[in-house]
């Protein structure tokens, strides 16, 4: 008992040990180490841009997205719900770094800077929020319509059904469409300094520019990590928001 | 027993296509707990004028009343609480517990939580399934026949007079659904519901209704006993939706008890063989039923079997399968007459003692009523 314990420990522990293994290595070998201690508080400043950018844009996206994917499951929004769906799948498609660079473009044109965290952040926001009204719509639209027509005949209101049975079970679908998400955000936040929106991104772009491959890993290991340290926190809280009954094989392994 | 559902010239109408008349003033009164079957050809209606008890489809006009109030004054919440409701495709919610979705509308209705927990555990209890072992796992864990009857439990939570059944066991196989209506009708015996239940299958309708509502094209065609249906079909529609061997269907309503004749040829199995003969010239059957000190059956005895050897009628008994308790139907009791080749049956009590026997004759006497 205690040995498949230990057992199941250490399978879980060496793919993270050899990861800090691989970064000790890359930053000894270009150096970054040296780098990143001379620019400790720049460092901290861009490690903190970095998690305002993507917590503030993930936050909105996922009540923004939700609410927006629920709302459109509404009988009433039946019309309306199939032309926002068209939008969200067409927005979808259109790459981070054009989005990033339409939003440079086009707020000063509503009387907004184009320059800062301000953008970055309505950028962000708007690529991360299409999988999650989509998977949200999908994933209330899903549950099965004896499911509600049970609940709807023993006397739930429609409140009561949209909160303890549409939602719960909606919400393996659901949270696969944050981790989407998330992702994404995780994966644009570095272009954010492309049009002032700080982060590490910084040091990445800087690297490139001054090809110092050390500056570079100063920066992109971070990104990386941070990128690591979310995909946990979202199985992790899968866990606690997704009912056994409902969880699919996917969301059981993470 | 009082009235408690009362339908009064209900009638629902679709709007658009030709005004037809999905339930066409539908009336009939069901007393307190008494079971409903309300059966008819697909389209018929049946699952509508259902529906429209609690009000998940809006009546046209008439009434509807539950208890001596006219449900279209109530809140429609309320009324559903109120209602117990059984769907053929069973409908738990996955991502709650077993004990959870039983204890779903005590909950709604504010109860306590020792008072849910005790209903949950009684409500197991009653449906057969283990409560520490059931309570806390997912309806994906259980199979169809057991998801049903968590159904059925979930929908009598509540403690409502009514339930609403839409073909409760439609989805589920034969054997496995045969075995389910057995243990409703049990479960009914304790309960006492009201209840409506909706299916396409006469032979269901028969077994599980005290009452046969039978429609067409949302018309009543007949609303009477299964009996009173089989024996007295009201038209050539009913006689041939109930099926040309409608007077076999009506073994299965009676049991054997109301038919068998109560004094059997029994011999006792330490009497001698000379007093069996002597019984067989006097009695004029073939066969002599073998009892022992108790009554209870131990064979039977062929005139033309007897050993030469034997002194004794133990010597000569032959053990048999030919018997059957009082309480099983006709139709068990007809068909294990013509399993065995004595023509008769022997008819026993819940240890086996002997009660009487039971013939063809007997059968057919039964049902000439």
């Amino acid at each position: 008992m205690t040995l498949r314990v230990l057992l199941r420990l250490v399978k879980r522990l060496v793919p993270v040990f050899l990861t800090i293994l691989f970064i000790v290595w890359l930053y000894t070998y270009y150096g970054a180490w040296d780098y990143t201690i001379k620019n400790i508080p720049e460092f901290f400043k861009l490690v903190y841009e970095h998690f305002v950018l993507v917590i503030i844009s993930m936050f909105c996206a996922a009540l923004v997205g939700v609410s927006l994917g629920t709302m459109m499951t509404r009988k009433s929004m039946e019309k309306v719900s199939s032309a926002i769906m068209a939008v969200v799948n067409v927005w979808q498609s259109v790459p981070s770094l054009g989005v990033i660079a339409m939003a440079y473009g086009f707020l000063p044109l509503i009387g907004l800077s184009g320059i800062g965290m301000v953008p970055a952040l309505i950028a962000l926001f708007l690529q991360a929020v299409a999988p999650i009204v989509r998977n949200t719509y999908a994933g209330i639209d899903s549950v099965s319509k004896d499911v509600i027509e049970a609940a709807t005949g023993m006397g739930m209101t429609r409140k009561q059904i949209l909160f303890q049975i549409e939602l719960p079970n909606a919400m393996p679908v659901i949270a696969g469409g944050v981790r989407t998400a998330t992702a994404i955000i995780v994966g644009t936040a570095p272009l954010a300094f492309l049009i002032g929106g700080g982060g590490l991104g910084f040091w990445i772009f800087t690297g490139i520019a001054l090809v110092d491959t050390g500056i570079m890993v100063a920066g992109a290991v971070p990104v990386a990590l941070i990128a690591m340290l979310f995909d946990y926190c979202l199985s992790v809280s899968e866990k606690f928001l997704v009912s056994r009954g409902v969880r699919t094989n996917e969301v059981k392994m993470a | 027993m009082g009235i408690m559902l009362s339908l009064q010239k209900v009638t629902k109408i679709y709007p658009g296509a030709g005004h037809i008349k999905a339930v066409d003033e539908l009336s009939f009164d069901l007393e307190e707990g008494e079971i409903c079957t309300v059966v008819g050809p697909s389209g018929c209606g049946k699952t509508t004028a259902m529906k429209m008890i609690n009000r998940l489809i809006l009546i046209t006009s008439g009434k509807i009343i539950i208890n001596g109030r006219d449900i279209s004054r109530l809140d429609t919440i309320e009324l559903r609480r109120s209602i117990g409701y059984v769907i053929q495709n069973i409908g738990l919610f996955p991502n709650m517990t077993i004990g959870e979705n039983i204890a779903i509308i005590p909950k709604l209705l504010k109860w306590n939580k020792a008072k849910i927990d005790e209903k949950v555990q009684q409500l197991l209890e009653i449906v057969n399934l283990a409560p520490d072992e059931y309570r806390d796992r997912y309806p994906n864990e259980l199979s169809g026949g057991q998801q049903q009857r968590i159904g059925v439990a979930r929908a009598m939570a509540g403690d409502p007079p009514i339930m609403l059944m839409d073909e409760p066991f439609g989805a589920i196989d034969p054997i496995n659904r045969e075995h389910l209506q057995n243990e409703f009708l049990k479960i009914q015996e304790k309960v006492k519901k009201t209840i409506v239940f909706v299916t396409h299958d006469i032979d269901e309708a028969i077994k599980m209704g005290d009452k046969i509502c039978l429609l067409k094209d949302g018309r009543l065609v007949q609303f009477a006993s299964p009996e009173e249906v089989l024996t007295y079909p009201k038209n050539d529609f009913v006689a041939d939706f109930v099926g040309g061997d409608r007077t076999l269907k009506r073994l299965n309503l009676f049991t054997i008890k109301r038919a068998m004749k109560d004094n059997p040829p029994v011999i006792h199995q330490d009497e001698t063989i000379d007093t069996a003969c002597n019984m067989f010239s006097k009695t004029d059957t073939r066969y002599l039923i073998a009892v022992d000190g108790e009554g209870t059956l131990t064979g039977i005895i062929d005139k033309h079997g007897i050993p030469d050897k034997a002194t004794r009628v133990k010597d000569a008994v032959a053990p048999t399968n030919a018997w059957l308790t009082a309480q099983s139907s006709l139709k068990d009791g007809l068909s294990e007459i013509f399993t065995h080749d004595y023509g008769f049956l022997v008819v026993v009590d819940d240890v086996k003692k002997v009660l009487g026997w039971l013939h063809t004759e007997d059968i057919k006497e039964t049902l000439k009523g």
